[in-house]
């Protein structure tokens, strides 16, 4: 396995010596193109980019209106007639269905009894699409989930999925994880979400939500996301020598050097004696005697 | 009188050893029951009734590499699947075959991406490629009568002259 080939510097390109090959480390799917954004769904958010668009329409409208007087003193001046006013923009309806549901403010039962009961815990609470979302503080994510399966009111029994996204661009936080929480009893669902910095562990789900083991060491896999107090935190879909957490935005799709492994050794062999060493260590003899 | 035929020639037919045992392979290729992705669906489909591979002497898809002749690929061959394709192949007897059956299996498919070898041809070598996403199971059965021309035409000192090529 060889190193992270460093992006080459712009320039002339070398000519190529020799039958054309294919050079992945120059080619366009190895280009990362990190995102300048954070799209992180949420009210604040989501009324903070309202007022940015409502700001710059008033702008527009007031320099489109300073034009007008300008070039209305202008003509006058000069003895022409004067030109039209300016007719303010109508901001286009949209009566499709396909409408973007935008976030509003949290009015479902849950969200608000979660709020009552968790006070300054929840970061945030908003619906969207009908489905409810409460931020929670990172510190306090175990707490929560009891909260959610515990509370008579509540009953959210079944984790169902869990998951992560990587957001570089954000300043305070770079991974968000959500928790679906479905509550078979009241058939309702819910999504708690916390924003994780780099290197931070959260704690592991897996002594409220057995089901969580699994997925943790997904996200783990795939986002070099750690918890604390997991039974097994491994590799689980990648194998168990691969370098890298390929759900990362800086991960290139092509992946760093995995096309030089050498399949003429036994490769199975090294995977299984990896394996043996694992279970060793934790006491497991697979060997058959 | 010349061209009349002798009693011994209404019994017997003279060919050559090697034509009978290709005819004996070529008539009983079984293949081994490994499914990767989607194309395995296709396959399956080729091997029930309404396509029948039985027809052709492929019907029997054996369990176990030790008592199979041909190795379907069907579907994308990740690098995590990898060394295990490669451990079932060197576990097949010779004499030995592959199809690497769908886009995915011939050249990655879609998958140009981290986590997809570029076509199983890289770990194993490889017989018959078929295209198509996935192909239906006509496809399939077009390739394996290629597969089938394929044996009847070859040679049995060109295969051990490769074996020991590979062996050195």
């Amino acid at each position: 396995m060889s190193d992270p080939i460093e992006p080459q510097a712009p320039g002339e390109p070398e000519v190529p010596a020799g039958p054309y090959v294919y050079d992945y480390a120059a080619s366009p799917q190895r280009q990362i193109a990190a995102p300048k954004t954070v799209p992180l769904p949420g009210l604040r958010a989501y009324l903070a980019e309202v007022a940015a668009q409502q700001a710059a329409d008033e702008a527009k409208w007031k320099k489109m209106q300073a034009d007008y007087e300008t070039a209305k003193a202008k003509a006058e001046a000069e003895g022409k007639e004067p030109p039209k006013p300016p007719v303010k923009p109508v901001p286009r309806k949209d009566d499709t269905d396909m409408k973007t549901p935008w976030p509003q403010e949290a009015r479902d039962p849950d969200l608000l009894r979660l709020q009552s009961l968790l006070g300054d815990r929840v970061e945030e609470a908003f619906e969207q699409a009908g489905e409810l979302t409460c931020q929670v503080k990172k510190e306090s994510l175990l707490e929560v989930l009891r909260t959610c399966r515990d509370d008579a009111e509540l009953k959210y029994e079944m984790l169902a999925d869990h998951a992560g996204t990587h957001y570089p661009a954000a300043k305070d936080f770079a991974f968000s994880l959500v928790y679906h929480l479905t509550s078979v009893s009241r058939r309702k669902r819910l999504r708690i979400r916390i924003l994780v910095p780099e290197g931070f562990e959260p704690e592991s789900a897996c002594s409220v939500y057995p089901s969580a083991n699994w997925m943790e060491r997904e996200t783990f896999d795939m986002l070099g996301v750690r918890f604390k107090d997991h039974p097994d935190m491994t590799r689980i879909l990648c194998p168990e020598d691969w370098e890298g957490h390929p759900l990362r935005k800086e991960y290139p799709v092509v992946g760093w050097g995995q096309r030089d492994i050498d399949f003429r050794d036994d490769r199975a062999g090294v995977l299984m004696r990896i394996a043996m060493q694992k279970a060793g260590q934790m006491g497991i003899n697979l060997k058959q005697p | 009188m010349m061209n009349q035929p002798t009693a011994l020639e209404h019994v017997l037919i003279t060919t050559k050893v090697e034509k009978v045992i290709n005819w004996a392979r070529a008539s009983s290729v079984w293949p081994m029951t490994f499914g990767l992705a989607c194309c395995a669906i296709e396959m399956m489909a080729a091997g029930a009734s309404r396509f029948d591979f039985d027809r052709f002497g492929a019907g029997i898809f054996r369990a176990t590499p030790r008592q199979s002749d041909l190795m379907i690929v069907a579907g994308t061959v990740t690098y995590k699947m990898a060394p295990i394709i490669k451990r079932l192949y060197d576990q097949m007897p010779e004499p030995k075959w592959v199809i690497a059956m769908g886009s995915c299996a011939t050249a990655g498919g879609p998958f140009d991406s981290y986590h997809t070898i570029q076509g199983v041809d890289k770990i194993v070598p490889v017989d018959i490629y078929i295209p198509g996403c996935p192909p239906r199971p006509e496809s399939l059965i077009y390739g394996f009568l290629k597969l089938q021309d394929k044996i009847m035409t070859s040679s049995l000192a060109d295969r051990y002259k490769e074996i020991f090529e590979e062996v050195g």
